[in-house]
């Protein structure tokens, strides 16, 4: 059997889930803790990749990103193509994958206790350390569970992929697209054997997890 | 707790680096091509790689979306359309090489019944039929066995009946295994696929449809286009020949 769709899937779903992290959190932040002008809108705009089917997202993402879209131009002055390569497949993740932590993120920090907050901040902390020494310790497990949902969304990630990524064997052709290959060959043998792996990965990767954090949903 | 995580996750992305890296040999040829090419193509592919000695990726799809993806950019070096049609806008838009066009089969559609079911359709009407709930044939949007489909059932004078039993696959490929699962009694596919052991087919009449005449070029983006070119050559040629007959295409010079 072919195990390059399960590294590429786990290798794409860990890049996105770290991306979207490094996203997600300040714009969660962001949501919790400030008024401004235009906040319900990108409110929206943050569940909007939920709502649209994937595979109408990933059609737009090409447009722009594809050979003739303004950023895939763009990239290619440089000499860079990223349609159909296995970073427009985590670009597809990610894109999939976001609102999961920023609605969990959001949620937590705005259970956090504000006086606390208040508290460091009156003792001479810094902004950026109330946020690592305060904020972010008391809403870490629903950052956390957010990732944890991420991740599997990523792994999961079918629609977005397949337009942007394209279904290239040995390249860009990820877990989920694997199977559909060999459910649409009637192969049915391996596709069970691919589905069995995806969800055997993401029952130790969450086992394993919730014992290192102690984490409950 | 973040302490043992965060290395632990950095250490698995590391280690997964050495799956999907493959940069060190050269990169395959890459074949975009019609699903109805699957099973001739898998043993045509073999045969060019021995001979040649390259590396082919094969991807498979409907028509409409592997031209699409060719549009923007796809790393194709070659397309094999089941309707020439697509290949001649794709080299109306500068994207295929004009000049490496060529036609490498005509289709036949046929009237597929699931065997699992113990009885056998023999015409397009039998599809009104109580006993048939579900008729598969490609999505005729994009796909052109599809299109052809629904050509012979309004030719045929059963389509608004058989209407509301059709259930659409993305590709011929996909309306195959509707029929190979039994979730589907019949439909119609490509002849060149229908040769599986969960289903019974008969010819159905290609003067009810336009010619599904099929078409390759070599993509202009190709870094390596006279290896594209050989690939066509080599699918019409004394090698490929008579594997796309066997499969029942009828070959350029036939029609």
């Amino acid at each position: 059997m072919d195990w390059f769709p399960v590294w590429l899937s786990l290798r794409v779903a860990l890049t996105a889930t770290a991306l979207t992290l490094l996203a997600g959190v300040p714009t969660a932040l962001l949501l919790a803790r400030k008024r401004f002008p235009g906040r319900n809108v990108l409110e929206a705009m943050v569940v909007l990749p939920l709502v649209l089917p994937p595979t109408v997202l990933g059609y737009y993402l090409l447009v722009v990103i594809g050979s003739r879209g303004p950023v895939g131009r763009a990239l290619a002055a440089v000499g860079v193509e990223f349609a159909f390569t296995w970073g427009a497949a985590v670009l597809a993740a990610c894109v999939g994958s976001i609102a999961l932590v920023i609605k969990s993120a959001q949620a937590g920090f705005e259970t956090v206790d504000r006086q606390l907050e208040q508290a460091a901040r009156t003792l001479g902390r810094s902004e950026w350390s109330v946020f690592w020494s305060v904020t972010l310790p008391l809403a870490w497990r629903s950052v956390l569970a957010g990732a944890v949902l991420a991740f599997c969304r990523a792994l999961g990630e079918f629609g977005i992929t397949l337009m942007v990524a394209g279904n290239i064997p040995g390249r860009t052709q990820t877990l989920p697209l694997a199977i559909y290959d060999r459910v649409q060959a009637a192969q049915m043998g391996e596709a069970n054997a691919l589905a069995l792996i995806a969800v055997a990965v993401v029952v130790v990767l969450l086992f394993g997890l919730s014992r290192l954090a102690r984490l409950r949903y | 707790m973040r302490r043992p995580l965060l290395p632990a996750v950095a250490l698995a992305w590391l280690a997964l680096g050495s799956g999907p890296a493959r940069a060190a040999e050269p990169p395959p040829l890459t074949v975009f091509a019609a699903a109805d090419l699957v099973f001739a193509f898998k043993e045509i592919v073999p045969r060019f790689e021995k001979a040649l000695g390259v590396r082919v990726t094969l991807v498979l799809g409907s028509t409409g979306q592997l031209a699409q993806q060719i549009e923007h950019g796809g790393p194709a070096d070659v397309f094999f359309a089941a309707d020439q049609a697509f290949v001649d806008r794709l080299v109306a838009e500068r994207v295929l090489l004009g000049e490496t066009r060529a036609l490498y089969a005509q289709g036949r559609i046929v009237l597929a019944t699931a065997r699992a079911i113990g009885w056998k359709l023999t015409e397009l009407r039998d599809l009104t039929g109580p006993n048939v709930r579900h008729v598969a044939i490609a999505n005729p949007a994009h796909a052109p066995y599809g299109k052809a489909a629904e050509e012979a059932l309004r030719k045929a004078g059963v389509w608004d009946a058989v209407r509301p039993k059709l259930v659409y696959g993305e590709n011929i490929r996909h309306t195959l295994q509707f029929l190979q699962t039994g979730a589907a009694e019949a439909g119609m596919v490509a002849l060149s696929v229908a040769n599986v052991p969960e289903i019974d087919w008969v010819p159905i009449d290609p003067r009810l449809h336009a010619p599904l005449n099929q078409a390759t070029a070599v993509v202009r983006r190709s870094p390596r286009p006279e290896l594209g070119l050989a690939f066509i050559q080599f699918v019409n040629g004394p090698e490929g020949r008579p594997i796309m007959k066997r499969y029942g295409f009828l070959l350029p010079g036939e029609f």
